[in-house]
């Protein structure tokens, strides 16, 4: 008998959107800033140990991450909890029968929610 | 798996687990608002140096507000990390490994972050 | 008017143990024609060995789900026309996620009794529960359900692609349409690989050609699944 055809080697495959659908580009991206809101968590709590070590060493690093390149690396992150937890809001919704069949356009309009959040924090923290 | 039906029990995923994770996502929403709100769009200049952090936390809602998403994010994003795991299907031993590890890093993280808050409370 | 169109079918190929490869046959077909046709014209006329499967050619029966250009289809109700252009190329592919048998054919074996074992009703009452709400019906006329059994969700499934335990859209939506949720069922859906490993990709009800709407059935089988943890909760029966 033939063999099934999964293998963990598709990994790479949830990432490949090509011929797929709206609903598709929704896990793909709920994938990718979940995992990257994970590295980001763990990183962040690090880093904030800084401010057990004292003012010297909080601010220094403060200084160091008001670089712009910092900012952007930032505003990805901004970008990423608005993206994850407002797609997050829809599976939430229609995984309780709500709005199941209305799914794309909740995405739309949830995401375009999310776009003007991410405008709106990177006028705010570029503009200072 | 026999004939297509793999019902060996484990706690693979599961109604339990999969309302927690929504609604450790519905928590985290809220307050990651808060929090992004404040670190970026209140203060000025746009980031807390070391001495708002510590005026910050002397409003005792603060810290309890902290803990908690302490406690909902590290649970949600382990949670979610397990998902991703799942999808490459290990088998029963390594999921045991996946659960153990997970579990320590949760309560590993949970553990440290309160530290540090309450670190920084008594600074104040 | 008929019209004539050229274009090159790309065949997948597999026989037994022997490497994959593409053939590529060049055809003079009406775009009005379904992509059937013209896999059947190629057997008949160009390589008796090519093996794909299909019996009804009118949507019924759910045997011709193949891959057109990368998208899962119905190839005998697929014209043409909708996958491509005057001297473009279709590329046909078996389906994804279920094992080669040789050439276009894949095993279902384990998906046909995966719905028989959660009950699903080939023949359903006509007032049926479906995406836009309930129709109630006095009369007991009956018709042929939805679903197919074509199997072309589970193609296009991104969990179905990380798994073969996972139990699949169609499975799913025929325990949710059959409505009997017993112990045997249960044990089987409510679990790591039933409702709760759906993570809501939505390709399901995008391929799905007869308005099943699988996505919508597992979503509203979490939500009975849900209800009836809580009323056991709360003891009530
Ligand atoms: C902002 C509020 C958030 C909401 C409403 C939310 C909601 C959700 C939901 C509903 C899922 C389930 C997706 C599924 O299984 O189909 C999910 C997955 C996930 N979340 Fe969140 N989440 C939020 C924040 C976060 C944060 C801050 C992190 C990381 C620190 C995170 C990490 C993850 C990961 C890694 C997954 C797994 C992704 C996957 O299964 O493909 N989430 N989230
Ligand atoms: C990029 C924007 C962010 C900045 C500038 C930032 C900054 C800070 C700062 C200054 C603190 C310490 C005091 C306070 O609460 O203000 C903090 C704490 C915290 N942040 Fe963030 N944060 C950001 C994004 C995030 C995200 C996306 C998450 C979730 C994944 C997160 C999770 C946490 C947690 C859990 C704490 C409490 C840590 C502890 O135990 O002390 N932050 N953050
Ligand atoms: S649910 Fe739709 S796509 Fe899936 S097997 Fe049934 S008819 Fe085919
Ligand atoms: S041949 Fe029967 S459904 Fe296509």
């Amino acid at each position: 008998m033939a063999e099934h055809p999964q293998k963990p080697a598709n990994l790479i495959k949830w990432f490949d959107p090509r011929n797929k659908s709206l609903g598709s580009w929704a896990f793909i991206l709920n994938r990718i800033t979940g995992l990257g809101l994970t590295l980001y968590l763990f990183l962040h709590l690090i880093m904030l140990g800084q401010l057990a070590r004292g003012p010297e060493a909080y601010d220094g690093f403060i200084a160091l991450v008001k670089n712009p390149i910092f900012l952007v690396g930032e505003l990805l992150v901004i970008a990423a909890a608005f993206i994850h937890g407002l797609n997050g809001i829809r599976i939430g919704i229609t995984s309780f029968g709500i709005a199941g069949g209305k799914q794309k356009q909740l995405f739309i309009g949830l995401m375009t929610v999310a776009v003007i959040a991410i405008v709106y924090f990177a006028i705010r923290m570029f503009t200072h | 798996m026999r004939d297509g039906f793999d019902v060996t029990p484990r706690s693979g995923e599961g109604a339990g687990l999969w309302f927690l994770k929504i609604l450790t996502g519905f928590l985290v929403i809220i307050v990651l608002i808060i929090h992004l709100i404040v670190n970026h769009l209140i203060v000025e200049g746009g980031l807390l140096t070391y001495a708002d952090v510590v005026r910050y936390y002397q409003n005792p809602i603060i810290p309890i507000m902290e803990i908690a998403f302490l406690i909902f994010v590290v649970t949600h994003a382990l949670m979610g990390l397990r998902s991703v795991l799942l999808d490459l299907h290990p088998s029963n031993k390594v999921l045991k490994l996946i659960n153990y590890g997970l579990v320590v890093l949760g309560v590993g993280s949970i553990a440290y972050g309160t530290w540090l808050i309450l670190v920084i409370v008594g600074r104040g | 008017m008929t019209q004539t169109w050229h274009v090159t079918y790309e065949i997948f190929r597999k026989k037994g143990d022997q490497s994959t490869h593409y053939d590529r046959f060049e055809m003079k077909v009406d775009p009005d024609e379904y992509v059937l046709d013209g896999i059947e014209r190629i057997w008949a006329f160009h390589d008796r060995s090519l093996v794909f499967s299909h019996a009804c050619h009118h949507s019924t029966c759910g045997a011709c789900g193949m891959v057109v250009n990368g998208v899962e289809k119905l190839t005998c109700i697929t014209p043409i026309r909708s996958v491509t252009k005057d001297g473009g190329v279709i590329r046909v592919q078996p389906m994804r996620n279920f094992p080669v048998i040789s050439d276009l054919s894949v095993d279902m074996t384990v998906f046909y009794q995966r719905m028989e074992s959660v009950g699903h009703q080939p023949v359903v009452s006509v007032g049926f529960e479906d995406s836009k709400g309930k129709l109630d019906s006095e009369d007991d006329l009956l018709r042929l359900s939805d679903c197919i059994e074509c199997g072309l969700c589970i193609s296009a499934c991104p969990i179905a692609l990380t798994t073969p335990a996972y139990l699949g859209p169609a499975v799913l939506a025929g325990a949710q349409q059959s409505g009997d949720l017993n112990p045997c069922v249960l044990e089987l859906v409510d679990s790591e690989n039933g409702a709760w490993r759906c993570h809501s990709a939505y390709e399901c009800t995008e391929v799905c050609p007869s308005h099943v709407d699988p996505a919508w059935r597992i979503m509203d089988l979490r939500k009975k699944l849900v209800a009836r943890r809580i009323k056991k909760f709360f003891g009530v029966k």
